[in-house]
Formats: C-alpha cells, structure tokens, sequence
C-alpha cells in the first residue's frame, strides 16, 4: 500500500520527504515517551512498591531530565522548520521563468478555467474561458505554470491530490500558486474548502498533456468560442 | 457557620438553585445530553461515509445540505456545547468551593443565571435544525461569505436569512459566551476573595490554577470573535457588508478574528482536563505531583503565548509567507511549556506505588492518547506539509486524538474520581474498566485509520466521495468501514457509563468520605457535601501534594492538618 497518491509535480516529492523526516521524530519520540508512561506502571506497581518515594521535583537537578527532554524537542521542532523552510519558499514563491499563465475561477460548483487568448496574455478580451462542470483543466507536461486563483462567490481550496498542492481562493483578491509537473495524464481536482450544498460535487480534471496537444486545445477552444459567440 | 435552615422545595432545591453542586451538575448533565445530540449527529454522518445512500437506521436518508449541516453541529457542539460545560463550567462549579474550602460561588445568583442562559443557547441551537433549510451547514468555522449569505448554503428556495440556520447559530454561540462570562467572572472572583484560610495561591491544588488560567484566556480572547460574530450576524439579517469584498469588506478578516479567539480556546478546553490529571495522578501514585511550582510557570507561560499562534491556522488562505515563519515559530514554541506539563505528569509516575483504580486508567489513557495527538500535530506545524494535509482527514483524525482525551478522558477521569464524592455512593469498579477499556480500543479503532485516508489525500466535509478516484479505492473504502463501525461500538459502549450511573446512583454501596485518601480539601466535606460544603471552614496548613513524606506512618495529609514539628525535621 501506497502512503501517498502518485506525486506528479516537481516540489511534491519534498513534501513527502518532509512527512517522513517527522515520522522519525515522532516514532522517537511517541517510543520514547511511552516506555516512560508504561515502565512505572509494572515497576511501581503497589503490589511491587509498598512505599512511594518522596521528591517534589521543584529543583533543578530533579527538573533536569524534563529540561533535557524539552530542550531535544525545541531542537527537533528547529530541525523540522528548517528543513521545510525551503520547501514552503520553493512553493510559496513564483519562479522567475513563466511559461504558461492560467486563471482558476472558483464558483459554486465548479473550477473555471481562463487560458489566454490569441494575443498570448491572461486577463485580456480574448481570453478563452471554460466555465462547467467535470471540464477539464489543460496545462502543457515539464513547464512552469502560473495559477492566478481567485473565487466568485465564496471560500474553495484548490486541491490537487496528486500536485501535492493546495490553495484556497478568497473572493475579492487573487492568490498566485504555481506547480509543474513531470507526468502526463488526468488527475481530480477538488475543492477542499467546505462552500456550500453541492462542494462534494465540485470536481474538475487536470490533463497533463504535451506542448503540441496543449496548443491544439487552446486552438479547438479558440475555434469553439468563434463559432459560437 | 450558619446556614439556611429553611426548607426548599423541589423546584428550589433540583432547578433554580444557587447551589454551586447543583449547578455544576445541572452544566454536565445539559453536556451529557449535548454529547448524546453530537455522538448521534456523528453516527449519521459516519454511516452515511461508511456506507453511502444507503438508509441510515434510526435516521432515514441523509441530504447533502443535511450532511453539511451535522458535520458543523457535531463539531460546535462538541466544543461549545460539551466541553464548554463539562470542563470548565461542570469541574469549575464542582471543585472551586470545595476545594478552596468555602461555602460557595462569590455570586450564587449570578451562577444560577449562568446555567439558564446557557441552557437557552443549546435550545436555539438545538431549535435551529427546524427551521426552514435546517441548521447551518457551513462548517464549524463559520467563514465567511458561505456563512454571510444564509441561503448560498442551502437549497435556492430558501431565503429566510432572518431565522435561518447561521443567525439561529450565532445567537446560540452569543448567549453560551455571556453564560461562560458569566461563570469565569464568578470562577476569577471565588478564587480571589473566598479561599480557606491559610491556602496561599501556592498551596491550591493544581487544577484550581488550571481552570482560573482556561477562565482568563476564554475572557481576553472571546472579545474579538464576539465583534466578529455580531459583524458577521449584520451582514446576514441587516444586508450588511463587512465580510463583503464587494461592499469594502474582507472576508479574511472574520478568520483572524475567528482563530484570535479559536487558538486559545484549545487552551481553554485543555487546562481544566490537564488540571483533573494533576489532582489524580499524584493520589494513584501516592507521590507530589511532579515540579508542581514549575507547572504552573509553564502554564503561565503558555497562556501568554497561546494569543499569538492563531494563524497557523490560516496557512493555505494565502497569508503573507514571512507571517507564516513567525507563527510557525509562535507553533513550535507553545508545544514546549506542554510537552513540560505532560512530562511532569508522566514524571510523577516514577518511583511511586501505583494503584491502577478506574480514575487513574483514564488520566493515564489521556496521557497515552494525547501523546499521539500532540505529536501528530507536528507534521501540521510544519507549514510546507501543511499545504498538503491541510483540511484532509489527517486533520480530522489529528483534532480527534487531542480532543477525544481531552474531553471525554478527562471528563470520565473526573467522574470516576469525584462521583463518590459529591453523590455518597461508590461506582461499580468492574463496569468503570470494561467501559474504559471499550472506549479506550474503539476510540482507536475509529480514528487511527482516518490518519492513512487523510494521506492519501481524503479531503473533508464531503458527503459523497463517488466523484474522487483517490478515495474510491482501497484500503480507504474499507478504513471508512472500520472506522464507522467503530465509532458505532464507541458510542454503544457509552450506555454502561450510563448504567453504571444509575445503577450506582439508586444502589449503590455509601462511600467513604476520604475512600482514595487523597489531601486535599474536598474530602473532608462529608460525602455528598450538605449545602453550605463544610461544618466549618477549614484551615489550610500546606500545599495539596503532600504524599509518603518520609517519617510519617500515613502515607497522605490532608491540606488541613498543621505541620508539625517532626515533620519539618524529615521534609527536604
């Protein structure tokens, strides 16, 4: 069994990897702390131990023990901060080299989609825009791609189980996310912020696809929304 | 010490009175059935993951806006409306009097009053799934602009904003806060002014500090998410536009407002329970609670941290990155002064003569349950993680494991201890262990699993997975079966607390008045203490722990016994 979905993006694997750098502190940890919850338990048993000893813990060589367990886990809790550090900056910050920009609208209930038009720029008059439900959301394989997120009507969370990433969207600004990713296929994209009646029925796809068949959908979407103004 | 001799009828004695027992009784009892409301609400929504559109027994079928609709009130009332009461109101009511050794609250009346408007606030809210489009769906946070727009939530053809579920919710969540004001200005005060001679703020029992400190934070953080509750109750009923980025309005606003005073409540909740442990282990282990001066240094502490760690929970909402390194380090510094405290129990272990009685098997179920629930909470600290796991089942089962303990584990740590004490009758022993030991396996069995779905990428809040390919795979399938059945057996199990209770209550062997030879004051009040608590109040000469000093025959003194002068010989 599988403890993560199939990671898809380039930063997904780190997040992984961060999950299973705190297991070992965790497991450490929960090993440790259960010996010294249990041991006593069968050690100073009353029917072992007929007399508790009395110390009241209130010095410090008494309090040392703690203050050396405090101080390993004020450590481990900086370890763990530093090594996700980069992670959430490499997230959190959009690369320099854009190759694609792409719009994600949330309604309720569905993700809408705006590629930009003829002219090459997002929020342009030519933008193509795909607003229904189960469409599907078409980004080009190994490119740096730029999510504007915004919502139209209330809080969702764009979630790719499979990007590893997620980000809600707030009505009235725009969150810039960003992912590429490294393998072609169609993934659900969900909304992981609770926005009403219909939120489990709020499913898109992702297509990860190559250059060629992303520029060949833009144009068959470009052809669509010419016929049919 | 005079007391009201005259007699009180039914209605005085069992409904309006001023008496703190009754009153804290009258707080857990209203809990309890707010559980038994929440533990059912569960049991619908689970059965309905477990084994989607099938006929819910007991229920019938179960409405996506129904759905959204238990989730949020399984979630309020458990918090508000179950651990609010038991844990701070019920111990606060029971124990401060007795246990400061006074007659009772410094505001009878007041107390009443508080109990009456809380019990107000669970009818509207309880009244609010009635109404047209049933109780507010939205999720416990009550974000907005979901919450704002009343019928966004529901089906179109309600629009009833004025009586529908989220005002009805608000309301409900305003008149339970004056009540808990109420109560904790009533707490602060008691402390402060009618403690027994002699009992210097260091000498009071551990769980006095801990329930006092929960007061103060519920107190300086509740403001601002009552300004937010009534900003929010506007742009509902009035067309107002505050959560309105349209009218000027942010509705990110409402979230910091929301967690400013979400954040500490954790605290809120944790403290009165921690505080139950403080007073049960060091009588199990027969030794002082371990670094008790230490202890509430921490507690301290914490409590002043606790108001600026709110935003970790708003990591994914896009708040700015460099705030997010601040409360991550905000995070991974409260998590210290507890680990401390938790420490310092587990600490109070060693070296003493432990009886393993009921009270003591769940302090220490607590403790083992809460440890995965603390350190699982590491994996959401880290915020790059976070991205992923953030409203996720991993959560969900996160919450469970520190709340569950929390509440239930430190409720019925409380019961079993003080239940002899304040009814005169003792519980059935054998009946305390199977129900701890069923609760202790089912609560495990219905939310370790609920760990590996969040994983694999669960997201919460959905009543029908069909649509995610993710999910609708094994073992996730079969973890929601297990799961399911086990929050089943859990809530079944509950029904031998509730014989036990009764049983005991109506035939029960009389207990004695010290049975766990414990220090503190409250046991020396006869069992079940008259109205009034004390035949005189008692004098206080040392600090609660005082357990197998070395060169005394007994192996506890009680608080109201002088220090005498062999004693001061042997103590180090």
């Amino acid at each position: 069994m599988h403890i993560f979905p199939e990671n898809i993006s380039t930063y997904g694997q780190e997040i992984d990897n961060l999950f299973w750098l705190v297991l070992v502190f965790v497991v450490i940890a929960l090993v440790i702390s259960l010996f010294v919850l249990i041991y006593p338990l069968v050690n100073n048993h009353y029917t072992k131990v007929k007399k508790a000893t009395y110390f009241t813990g209130e010095n410090k060589k008494h309090f040392r023990w703690i203050s050396i367990a405090l101080v390993l886990l004020g450590m481990s809790d900086f370890v763990i901060l530093l090594a996700e550090h980069n992670t959430w900056e490499e997230i959190e910050n959009i690369p320099a080299k854009v190759d694609v920009r792409i719009g994600i609208t949330g309604r309720q209930w569905n993700w809408i989609f705006t590629y930009p038009g003829p002219d090459g720029k997002l929020n342009t008059g030519d933008d193509l825009v795909v607003d229904e439900q189960n469409s599907e959301l078409h980004v080009p394989v190994n490119k740096n791609i730029i999510l504007e997120l915004r919502s139209r009507d209330v809080l969702h969370s764009f979630f790719v189980v499979n990007t590893r990433l997620k980000q809600d969207v707030i009505p009235g600004r725009m969150n810039t996310r960003w992912f590429n990713l490294t393998k072609e296929g169609k993934y659900d994209i969900s909304c992981a912020e609770i926005c009403g009646v219909l939120h489990a029925k709020m499913r898109n796809f992702l297509v990860v696809e190559s250059q060629d068949k992303y520029e060949q959908y833009l144009k068959t979407l470009y052809e669509k929304n010419t016929a049919n103004p | 010490m005079e007391h009201h001799t005259h007699q009180l009828n039914f209605w005085q004695k069992y409904f309006f009175s001023t008496d703190h027992k009754t009153i804290g009784a009258q707080y857990t009892i209203v809990g309890l059935m707010m559980a038994a409301i929440g533990g059912f609400l569960a049991y619908v929504f689970r059965y309905n993951l477990a084994f989607p559109g099938e006929n819910i027994p007991l229920y019938g079928s179960l409405s996506a806006q129904q759905y959204n609709s238990f989730i949020t009130c399984h979630g309020m009332i458990m918090v508000f409306w179950v651990a609010m009461p038991i844990l701070l109101a019920g111990f606060g009511n029971f124990l401060i009097p007795t246990m400061i050794g006074t007659d009772d609250m410094a505001f009878p009346v007041l107390n009443m009053m508080s109990f009456w408007i809380f019990l107000l606030s669970a009818i509207v809210l309880v009244a609010s799934f009635f109404v047209p489009g049933g109780a507010f769906g939205g999720g416990w946070t009550m974000y907005p602009p979901l919450s704002a727009n009343g019928y966004l939530n529901t089906e179109p053809d309600f629009l009833t904003a004025f009586f529908s579920g989220s005002s009805l919710m608000l309301v409900a969540v305003a008149l339970e806060f004056i009540a808990m004001l109420m109560g904790g200005i009533n707490f602060l005060v008691t402390t402060i002014n009618k403690r027994a001679k002699g009992l210097t703020p260091f000498k009071m029992p551990l769980v006095i500090w801990f329930i006092n400190l929960a007061s103060v934070i519920f107190m300086f953080s509740v403001g601002p998410l009552v300004a937010g509750a009534v900003m929010l109750l506007f742009d509902i009923t009035l067309g107002t536009g505050f959560y309105d980025p349209a009218r000027g309005g942010d509705p990110i606003l409402f979230q910091h407002l929301f967690w400013f005073f979400g954040h500490p409540e954790v605290y809120v909740l944790l403290l009165p329970s921690l505080g139950v442990l403080a007073e049960i282990i060091p009588v199990f282990a027969r030794k002082p609670l371990f670094a008790y001066r230490t202890i509430i240094y921490l507690a301290l502490f914490s409590a002043v941290i606790s108001v600026v760690v709110w935003a970790h929970h708003q990591f994914i909402a896009g708040i700015d990155p460099r705030m997010a390194t601040f409360f991550s380090i905000g995070t991974i510094i409260i998590s210290i002064p507890f680990a401390g405290i938790f420490l310092s129990f587990m600490a109070t272990l060693w070296g003493g003569s432990i009886r393993l009685a009921v009270p003591m098997m769940w302090a220490l179920g607590f403790i083992a349950l809460f440890l995965i629930g603390g350190l699982t909470g590491l994996f959401l600290g880290s915020n790059a993680f976070d991205i992923y796991a953030h409203d996720t089942y991993f959560v969900v089962a996160h919450f469970h494991y520190t709340l569950f303990p929390d509440i239930f584990f430190g409720f019925f740590a409380a019961f079993y201890y003080w239940f002899p004490k304040f009814t005169g009758k003792n519980l059935n022993e054998t009946l305390g262990k199977v129900h701890f030991w069923l609760t202790f396996v089912f609560f495990n069995c219905t939310f370790f699993l609920l760990f590996f779905n969040g994983l694999g990428g669960q997201h919460r809040r959905i009543n029908d997975y069909s649509a995610f390919s993710n999910v609708m795979q094994e073992p996730y399938i079969l973890f929601e079966k297990i799961s399911t059945i086990s929050a089943i057996l859990l809530i079944l199990t509950q029904f031998i607390f509730l014989y036990n209770f009764f049983s005991s209550l109506a035939k029960g062997k009389k207990a004695d008045k010290n049975l766990w030879s414990a220090n503190t004051l409250e046991w020396i009040a006869d069992s079940p203490p008259p109205h009034g608590n004390f035949k005189e109040f008692p004098v206080v000469y040392r600090g609660p722990y005082d357990y197998s000093l070395p060169g005394i025959e007994e192996d506890f003194i009680p608080q109201n016994v002088p220090v005498s002068e062999k004693e001061k010989l042997n103590r180090v």
